[in-house]
């Protein structure tokens, strides 16, 4: 054989290591800034922004109303509202969407899968606006019909991104496992699901990011949230007050999102 | 053009009868983050109209060779001269117009019809529609493609083999002097290859291009190769034609690599044509000289079919094989052993035979050849 | 009065809607996706070189800065949007089409980077092999195949824009929102629950027409080689 050759071959490669390796030593904590720095600069850039929006409050006048409005305990109230409408109904959403999900990647149902892709891409143009309106005409105002709402609204995008990660789970993997004699059973929770834990993740944020977003309508049936704030400046025709709502409002979305990146990324990591 | 660089003697290639039409001096290749050339300080010359195979084992520097002479990799230092003219500098985009490409999976456009595929550089050339038309059709039928059948399809609709066909139909479009093929038959099954082997030896007979071929295997580089070039870690380790590889490699590295049955690699450098024949007799011509001349029966269209006599032997015992003239020693071998033969017929493009050859007869060939050599 | 009556007697009103609605959705996803593509084609050069500072090291950060950009404003909920752009752009259909027209670049320009880079490698060999130059590898080989998935993304957008117009109605844009508010707010008078529940569908008939759209346009520019 070419030992001669191959030998150089190994030193380079080597060599080649090394140099990687050396890099890495150079600072743990620079790998990960090179791998996550789109992590840190997210949210330091809505911090800035909702800083420069305080500031730019702060040069204001604001009347009276303006001040009810935006008094702390007021944002404070309708934030924990609507957090809590998003919670419930991302809950809801997972609760329904992820079992289901993965009742169609079986065997039996995969027929169904087809049309379910096709009716939940289709379903995008479906606003989620006139979803929640109509539970209230059919319902009553209130929380539980907006919950009730916003879990229907984001039930098909989130059933769709599940279908679509389950099969994309390698399925030589699926074959390798029942080659070695697990049953169906087994190769769902062994195999299946935990290759899938990032597809669910990623259901996850995507139903939180959708909550988050519809939840600001929920205010226009009665169950208050940030949306609140926009109607009232709206109707009062309060620029400051419609600027401070739609920054807070985008940076909750944006933090939210931004966590659930981070969940995303160390299960991920984790799971391979 | 003052190259500061130390300028290495070029070797001239011995018996340099025809004139070099693709010349590397000194060419070398550091990749950025990377200390060790890839290619270092390469001398190299092929001469005109001749094929010859870049091989080596994987990293050795063998594709980034061939990819410096069209400057799809430009090198770091050196001079590459085509046809006598310096093309280290000058426009790449121009230059590779004018030296054909194929490529591994033929690299054919799957938006473009297989004409519009050959039509490419013609175009870019600026030919009137007509032309690259007839082009197209004449290179078509050329590769071994019906242009009615295939003219207008599309390259997914074809097999790999056919792509390939195409791929070599493309890259000869503008009849360019030079063609570069970087392992072209390399992901198609080894009965195709074969088959496209023999077709791209043919082509080269009428076309003379002078090709510079990147090839892993070693049975494809002495079948096809004037010369082979065998590279180790971005060095030249040897340059000579198929033979001299085999019988006598250079140094250590190259006899690795040629590794065991290089004799048996050698069959097919023997071309069957060089070698004398012993006569033969047809039944009709002289049915009663039978003192040591080997008679067979030949059917309604003289083909040889059984041995009627065979001086010293039992005649009805020995089945009657044959070769044509044109195939080499090993494809002699090849049937003698399948058909348990000690001898065999060499036939003519008719099927009318030649001659008789004994197993000696070969043996001897391989030795004379190793003494001519 | 049934559904079918206050369809009838309102046809003309809902008739004007869904026109602007569908109208909102094409100018927005039109300029969006010009916008992207054109993004996208400038900055989908090849890997830049690690030692040598050149134009692909700023198209590479324009393209992953891009990306990361655009996807953060498709997180930020639509009313916002709308309420952060109501006091510079003003009331009605400018706010409507610009906040719409942000949330379409993501998709767009996703897709096209996608597209351009994942062109099969050896295609772009062979055609620097034989002497395409820069931009005629990237007009002639690249775009076209990658054209698929790039309209594709234009697709996703726009149904995705449909839904998101309708929140366009708080700021007075046009479109079936307009129904919508004008329901929610009349809550118990006639015809309010018709007047969301036609908001509502009629957007499900937008994207009905531009599905048909979108099969033709398919149909009509895809080349025939990579045609599925």
């Amino acid at each position: 054989m070419s030992t001669a050759t191959q030998g150089t071959v190994n030193v380079q490669a080597e060599e080649a290591v090394e140099e990687v390796e050396g890099k890495q030593e150079g600072g743990r904590l620079a790998r990960l800034w090179m791998q996550h720095y789109d992590l840190v600069i997210l949210p330091v850039i809505i911090l800035l922004l909702l800083l420069l929006l305080f500031l730019y409050i702060s040069t204001r006048d604001l009347d009276t109303i303006e001040e009810r409005v935006l008094a702390a305990d007021n944002v404070a109230g309708l934030l924990r509202q609507h957090l809590w409408l998003a919670f419930l109904s991302t809950v809801l959403v997972l609760v329904i969407a992820v079992p289901l999900g993965i009742a169609l990647s079986r065997r039996g149902a995969r027929k169904a899968q087809g049309p379910v892709l096709a009716v939940g891409g289709f379903a995008q143009a479906l606003p989620p606006f006139g979803v929640l309106l109509l539970m209230a005409f059919w319902l009553d105002f209130g929380v539980t019909t907006a919950v009730i709402g916003l879990t229907l609204a984001a039930l098909l995008p989130v059933l769709r991104n599940t279908v679509i990660g389950l099969q994309q789970v390698d399925q030589s993997l699926i074959e390798a496992a029942r080659g070695m004699g697990m049953s169906a059973r087994q190769t769902l929770f062994r195999v299946e699901i935990p290759l899938a834990v990032p597809v669910i993740v990623a259901g996850l944020r995507v139903a939180l990011v959708l909550n988050v977003g519809t939840a600001t309508l929920a205010s226009y049936i009665g169950a208050g949230g940030l949306g609140e704030l926009v109607q009232q400046a709206l109707r009062l025709n309060r620029i400051n007050v419609l600027l401070v709502a739609g920054g807070i409002i985008a940076a909750l979305a944006l933090l939210i999102d931004w966590l659930a990146g981070v969940v995303e990324r160390v299960v991920v990591s984790r799971s391979g | 053009m003052s190259e500061t660089t130390d300028q290495p003697v070029v070797e001239t290639p011995e018996g340099a009868g025809k004139s070099d039409m693709i010349v590397l001096e000194g060419v070398e290749k550091i990749y950025p983050g990377s200390d060790a050339p890839a290619v270092s300080q390469l001398d190299m010359a092929i001469p005109q109209g001749e094929i010859v195979m870049l091989i080596g084992p994987s990293g050795c520097g063998k594709t980034t060779t061939l990819k410096m002479i069209n400057r799809l990799i430009e090198p770091t230092a050196g001079r590459i001269l085509l046809d006598g003219k310096d093309v280290t500098h000058v426009n790449g985009d121009q230059l590779r117009r004018e030296i054909g490409y194929v490529i591994q999976q033929g690299g054919l456009f799957p938006h473009f019809s297989i004409a519009d595929n050959i039509g490419v550089v013609p175009k870019m050339l600026g030919w009137d529609k007509q032309r690259i038309r007839a082009r197209a059709d004449e290179l078509l039928h050329l590769v071994g493609l019906e242009p009615s059948t295939f003219r207008d399809r599309y390259p997914r609709q074809l097999s790999g083999g056919q792509q390939q066909r195409v791929g070599v139909a493309r890259a000869l479009a503008a009849d360019p002097p030079v063609m570069l093929m970087d392992e072209p038959f390399g992901a198609i099954d080894p009965i195709t290859r074969d088959r496209l082997q023999d077709e791209f030896l043919d082509i080269q007979r009428t076309v003379g291009k002078t090709i510079a071929f990147v090839t892993h295997d070693l049975q494809e580089a002495v079948k096809l190769g004037d010369k082979i070039a065998v590279f180790a870690t971005g060095k030249l380790e040897q340059y000579d034609d198929p033979d001299t590889i085999l019988t006598r490699p250079a140094n250590d590295f190259v006899s690795d690599f040629v590794g065991g049955g290089a004799a048996v690699r050698r069959l097919s450098l023997v071309e069957l044509a060089h070698l004398e024949l012993h006569p033969i007799e047809t039944d009709e011509k002289a049915a009663d000289s039978r003192n040591g001349v080997a008679v067979a029966e030949v059917d309604g269209s003289g083909k040889p079919v059984s041995w009627r006599h065979l001086p010293g032997g039992d005649a009805a015992a020995v089945p009657l094989v044959t070769v044509p003239l044109s195939g080499t020693v090993y494809d002699a071998v090849d049937v003698m052993l399948d058909g348990s033969a000690s001898l065999v017929a060499v036939v003519d493009e008719e099927g009318r035979a030649q001659g008789v050859l004994h197993w000696n007869d070969l043996v001897g060939g391989l030795r004379t050849r190793k003494g001519h050599a | 009065m049934n559904y079918l009556d206050y369809l009838t007697s309102n046809a003309q009103q809902i008739v004007f809607l869904t026109q602007a609605h569908f109208l909102v959705v094409l100018i927005a996803v039109g300029l969006g996706s010009a916008i992207s593509v054109a993004l996208g084609l400038a900055v989908s050069t090849g890997e830049p070189d690690p030692r040598r500072f050149s134009f692909d090291w700023f198209a590479a950060g324009v393209r992953e800065g891009g990306l990361v950009f655009t996807a953060a404003l498709l997180t930020v909920p639509s009313l916002a949007l709308y309420a952060l752009f109501l006091p510079f752009t003003g009331l009605g259909v400018t706010t409507a089409i610009i906040v719409l027209t942000v949330y379409t670049l993501y998709t767009v320009l996703r897709n096209t980077v996608a597209g351009l880079t994942t062109v099969d490698r050896a295609v772009l060999e062979s055609a620097r092999g034989l002497g395409y130059g820069r931009m005629r590898r990237l007009l002639t080989i690249q775009l076209p195949l990658a054209w698929p998935v790039i309209l594709n993304g234009i697709r996703v957008t726009t149904l995705i824009s449909i839904s998101i117009a309708v929140v366009g109605a708080v700021v007075q844009g046009p479109g079936l929102g307009i129904l919508l508010l004008n329901g929610i707010s009349r809550i118990g008078a006639a015809n309010s629950f018709y007047q969301v529940l036609t908001g509502t569908l009629f957007c499900l008939i937008v994207a009905a027409v531009f599905e048909i759209f979108f099969a033709i346009v398919q149909r009509l520019t895809i080349p025939r080689g990579i045609r599925v």
